[in-house]
């Protein structure tokens, strides 16, 4: 049954293959069309926020970090976009398509794989700005940049596995759309993305190193920024946490997928 | 010989009615009535769409499948798709499988038609490589080359459809499901589906066909499967099956009066189960009544139903007509005719009768779908009633700005 099942959930995505890309394009285009600045808001929203924490950050309420706090400002929000707007699309991914979903069969983890799909081509294009920053402020990468693809890969994966689960929960109870909302605002803080974690102690540092954003935050800077692998407790338990959750939440959408065109 | 590609096999259906929890304020009280035990009976929210349906469609069959509004035919047709999941029994279908249902429904107006037959294509399980060598000929079939690279929120609805229907007609499948498509477009492009799906039948293609339109049924399909309310009625050959959903519900036994009748064109008689009269053709009615009880007064209704939609037409009674209020004793026969002109749009129409007992304000009894006949008419007009709209251009004025200058800019 289980064996069954994952068969099946491989095979449909390999003969939807086309429809994951096609989707992907669509969203896009259309956002390249309806956009006079296309793809440049994928670059300006990272920069804008990181200008915003500078001032925070370095006039306010000075932070230590290991490397100037731009750089370290920007690969954290960067890398922090990417999971929000994957997930904040793919929350509606489902509900959106309602036209979709109730008159057409494909395998339905189509909508949020493709709302991640969009939002990591985002995440490309705005990385180059990094590269520029890694230029300007002179910081050189080491061999340690050989983890990267990993880092990236469960990166993907635990952001994949989120939108699954979200756009479900969406689906069946619309209240999750604006919960979630609150809660992307108060996990970003959660996250070490705008500050370093070392200082951080009792219950709020506990909570915050348990987070599994801020072990890959924290796995992009120590390969990008600081030359280090990434620090293995932490990178660790996001792995482990994603290579369980993936899995999980991707076989709980098939299951349910059946259901979805009677409660949409 | 002969693979099967379909197979329902005692399928059940149920629906939940109402009470569905979209919001977890919907939820919590629920929950909690559940919790503390105080929950109705589950069997109260549940509806059979469908009861008991046993099919099977073998390679280069077409069945097709009628019933009234809410018989269960959609349904089927999204069972079939997998987009819903049998309460009871099985449903397979062998081979890929190709559906012309809302066919437009993955277009995206801000999108280009070019892209859109992409994206629609590939939501259909088509690969690029299939979709690009077979481009030009949707296209081409839809009749929209000028406008490929135009934005689909420009096009007309017909245009649209066009486009639908074309993507779905360039699909390589071994199963065909199809919901009413027949109803978009002009009758040139109708007949051009039709072909198509004729094509699909014999070229081993196994086919679904669900549709009111029931003369295109008959064509296409070598058998139909009649539903009533999720129930199946009658499946077998479609001129009998087609006379069965024709002919309706019969008078039932506890009327007070028999009532038969005929329908009859000026001269020649058509015992054709399906009646063919061209817009605005006069057509007689014959009806002859058997009273069972004494009757003080009483009228003759005639009622015409458009059977596609349903819709009550036209109704009309006899003492509309100068027809005297009837007096009659038990087992009296009474004969009347009456004559109407067909002023309607193509489609299938239903007779009614009814006698009322306008004394004591009662049906003395009902024959709904009494008799039947087809309207015919090879220019597309839309709507029920035939207006016969004629026109003429008028007087023009040539280039305005030139005539007015000081108008405008």
């Amino acid at each position: 049954m289980l064996r069954d099942d994952l068969r099946e959930m491989v095979h449909e995505q390999l003969d939807f293959r086309e429809l994951l890309y096609q989707l992907t394009a669509r969203d896009l285009l259309l956002r390249y069309k309806q956009t006079a600045m296309g793809f440049a808001w994928a670059v300006l929203m990272p920069l804008m926020n990181t200008a915003i924490f500078s001032v925070v950050f370095m006039r306010v309420a000075p932070v230590q970090t290991r490397v100037p706090y731009p750089l370290f400002a920007f690969c954290g929000l960067l890398v922090w976009n990417f999971t929000a707007s994957a997930l904040r699309f793919s929350v509606t991914s489902l509900t959106t398509n309602t036209n979709l979903v109730t008159k057409v069969y494909f395998p339905r983890e189509i909508f949020p794989f493709s709302a991640v799909a969009v939002s990591f081509v985002d995440y490309a294009v705005a990385a180059t700005a990094l590269v520029a920053m890694m230029i300007y402020y002179g910081v050189a990468p080491t061999a340690a940049i050989l983890l990267l693809p990993t880092i990236v890969a469960i990166h993907a994966m635990f952001t994949a596995a989120l939108a699954l689960l979200l756009a479900m929960a969406n689906l069946f109870y619309r209240d999750v759309k604006y919960l979630f909302d609150v809660f992307l605002t108060v996990w970003m803080f959660a996250s070490a993305v705008v500050y370093p974690v070392d200082g951080i102690g009792g219950w709020a540092g506990a909570l915050i190193r348990a987070n599994p954003m801020t072990g890959i935050v924290e796995a992009y800077r120590s390969v990008l920024l600081y030359g280090t692998t990434p620090e293995p407790i932490a990178f660790g338990w996001t792995t482990a946490l994603t290579l369980i959750l993936l899995p999980a939440a991707w076989l709980l959408f098939h299951r349910c997928e059946f259901r979805f065109a009677e409660n949409i | 010989m002969s693979t099967r590609r379909v197979l329902f096999n005692g399928v059940w259906k149920a629906f939940r009615r109402g009470q569905r929890h979209d919001s977890l304020r919907d939820l919590l009280p629920s929950l909690v009535r559940r919790a503390f035990g105080r929950s109705r009976q589950v069997d109260d929210n549940v509806f059979w769409a469908l009861k008991g349906i046993d099919f099977e469609v073998h390679a280069g069959e077409a069945l097709g499948i009628v019933g009234r509004n809410g018989a269960g035919k959609s349904t089927i047709l999204k069972l079939l798709t997998r987009i819903l999941k049998p309460t009871r029994g099985s449903c397979t279908v062998i081979g890929r499988s190709g559906a012309l249902i809302e066919i437009a429904a993955g277009f995206h107006p801000d999108l280009t038609g070019r892209e859109n037959v992409y994206l629609q294509g590939a939501i259909m399980g088509m690969r690029r490589t299939e979709i690009t060598a077979r481009f030009d000929d949707i296209i081409e079939f839809a009749g929209i080359e000028r406008f490929v690279d135009t934005q689909v929120k420009r096009y007309s609805s017909g245009m649209n459809a066009r486009l639908g229907f074309s993507i779905a007609a360039h699909l390589n499948p071994d199963v065909l499901l199809i919901d009413e498509v027949l109803s978009v477009g002009d009758l040139a492009f109708q007949e051009k589906c039709q072909a198509r799906m004729k094509r699909f039948r014999d070229d081993g293609v196994a086919i679904v066909f669900v549709s009111h339109h029931l003369p295109a049924v008959a064509q296409l399909c070598n058998k139909v499967l009649l539903l009533d309310q999720g129930e199946p009625v009658r499946l077998g050959a479609p001129a009998e099956v087609i006379a069965e959903y024709c002919s309706g519900s019969r008078a039932s036994d506890e009327q007070d009066v028999a009532i038969t009748a005929r329908l009859r064109r000026n001269d020649t008689e058509r015992p054709d189960y399906l009646f063919d009269v061209v817009p605005g053709e006069q057509l007689n009615l014959d009806v002859k009544i058997e009273f069972r009880s004494d009757v003080l007064q009483a009228t003759v209704g005639v009622v015409v139903w458009d059977l596609a939609i349903e819709r009550y037409v036209y109704g009309a009674s006899s003492d509309f007509v100068g027809v005297p209020p009837i007096r009659a004793r038990r087992g009296d026969l009474r004969t009347f005719s009456f004559t109407f002109d067909a002023n309607l749009t193509r489609g299938l129409y239903a007779i009614e009768v009814n006698v009322v007992d306008t004394d004591r304000h009662r049906f003395l009894g009902i024959a709904r779908g009494i008799t039947h006949f087809q309207v015919v008419e090879h220019i597309s007009y839309d709507g029920v009633a035939n207006l016969y709209l004629v026109g003429r251009e008028g007087a023009s004025v040539h280039d305005l700005r030139q005539a007015q200058p000081a108008v405008g800019r």
